[in-house]
């Protein structure tokens, strides 16, 4: 069979569907009426995301400004200026991809999982290029330190992030709870490389990143759990025991 | 007095042609040049004229579309109403600048996944779950007399099915089905071809079109 010949066959299965009931389509018309007042659209993408972006930054900020800015001081003039662009490309592109999630019918450049991989690959990339230290001191216990660190910031960042979104409406929130985790795994790392002054490789590929991926996870979970236990709570309004 | 609800013509919304039963009103529309995007922002705006139109003109692509993903005709009834509730509930997320029907099809996917693990949860259980879902990876044993879109689809993984409805029956741009799905389109003309493939597949198996005058015309 031909592909036209199949578009024919399925156009004409689609005709011989049935409609809905005008009866059907009043009731719906009634349903809304009452509830019928102006609403106020969301803000525009780049607004939303310049402020997913600023509550990224002013997390980071606050963090070490609490904690101090060893690791801004040690510095070099080339380590600032490839990783901090570097954090505010990613968190734009995080926050991008967030507020897309929140808008039903938006047009999707990268899936949260590729998001997850291309954040956590630039960063192991920008490390891997800056840092050439590769003792491993302390290695868990002071990497477990920064782990919990930067954790304890993305968490205040996704959460802050999801305020700002509130208003929106999440069609697959798994998606968007792991999305809004990167994003907060990225404040989280913004914080580490303005507060830690361990530039040891090891310790900044796997510590400082795995906060992305862990808050990623996180996300995920905490919007799936979510979701379980509104399905939990309608099965009970159905089920009374 | 409220508005009456006028149905849009079938099988694209966009033509305004062709009445086939005595139910279904004319499409007239409230000003001559209003679109999905036009009538989404009057009723943003609290407009009930426009919720109404909407409601007319899209509602016969929402319930194919439930009916297609194997829902009963109630179910698919209900299904069109919690979708309305829910478009009615987050018609601020709307943005005038974006196209409307994909907007529509994302709430539509959303309410009918969660239709499902509800109902799965509460009333199927595992075992009808496992029936369900051999029924709708089965293959149809036979074509010739077949005419519901259900059925041909009954091969594809649900992923395809929505695909092909979406871009067949409701007449869908590639772009517009990508955000419908919140896929690339790339990913959605990878689904279409390989369901485009089964269906081939499938319809040459059973023998399909063979001896049929007006079947593939």
């Amino acid at each position: 069979m031909k592909n036209e010949e199949i578009n024919d066959v399925l156009e004409k299965a689609g005709r011989a569907l049935p409609d809905p009931s005008p009866a059907t389509l009043q009731r719906i018309a009634d349903s809304i009426k009452p509830s019928l007042r102006p609403v106020r659209p969301l803000p525009t993408a780049w607004a939303m995301t310049a402020g997913l972006v600023m509550i990224c930054a002013t997390v980071s900020l606050a963090g070490a400004s609490r904690a101090g800015f060893f690791g801004l001081e040690k510095m070099g003039i080339l380590e600032r200026l490839l990783i901090f662009p570097a954090l505010v490309i990613l968190a734009w592109l995080a926050g991008s991809e967030f507020v897309h999630e929140m808008i039903p019918g938006s047009r999707r450049r990268i899936s949260p999982g590729a998001l997850l991989g291309l954040s956590s690959a630039a960063l192991l990339a920008v490390f891997a290029l800056l840092f050439r230290d590769y003792q491993t001191h302390h290695f868990i216990s002071i990497g477990i330190v920064c782990l919990l660190t930067g954790l304890l910031h993305a968490i205040p960042a996704a959460l802050f992030a999801w305020l700002l979104l509130r208003r929106g409406f999440a069609v697959n929130p798994i998606s968007a709870g792991l999305v809004a985790g990167v994003l907060g795994g990225l404040a989280g790392v913004g914080m580490l490389e303005l507060h830690c002054a361990n530039f040891q490789a090891a310790h900044m590929l796997v510590w400082h990143i795995a906060v992305v991926p862990l808050s990623g996870a996180a996300g995920a979970l905490v919007a799936w759990s979510l979701r379980f236990r509104a399905g939990s709570s309608a099965r009970e309004r159905t089920n009374p025991k | 007095m409220g508005a009456r609800v006028h149905l849009a013509p079938k099988n694209n919304l966009r033509e305004h042609t062709g009445i086939d039963n005595d139910c279904r009103k004319v499409f007239e529309p409230m000003c001559p040049d209003s679109n999905l995007e036009i009538l989404m922002a009057r009723y943003q705006q609290g407009d009930y004229g426009a919720a109404t139109d909407l409601i007319g003109r899209t509602s016969p692509q929402l319930l194919r579309f439930f009916l297609a993903q194997s829902a009963s005709r109630a179910d698919a009834d209900d299904l069109l109403q919690e979708t309305w509730l829910r478009i009615h509930k987050v018609r601020h997320t709307y943005r005038a600048s974006e196209p409307a029907l994909p907007w529509f099809y994302a709430i539509a996917r959303y309410v009918r996944v969660d239709h499902y693990r509800k109902s799965v949860r509460t009333t199927l259980g595992t075992t009808k779950l496992e029936a369900m879902s051999k029924e709708a990876t089965a293959v149809p044993g036979k074509f010739d007399h077949v005419e519901s879109l259900e059925t041909l689809l009954a091969p594809l993984p649900e992923s395809q099915r929505e695909v092909i409805e979406m871009l067949k029956v409701a007449g869908m741009s590639l772009e517009e089905v990508a955000r419908a799905t919140s896929s690339s389109v790339g990913s959605v003309k990878q689904k279409a071809h390989r369901a485009y493939t089964k269906l081939r597949e499938t319809m040459n198996a059973t023998g399909f079109g063979k001896g049929q005058s007006g079947g593939l015309s």
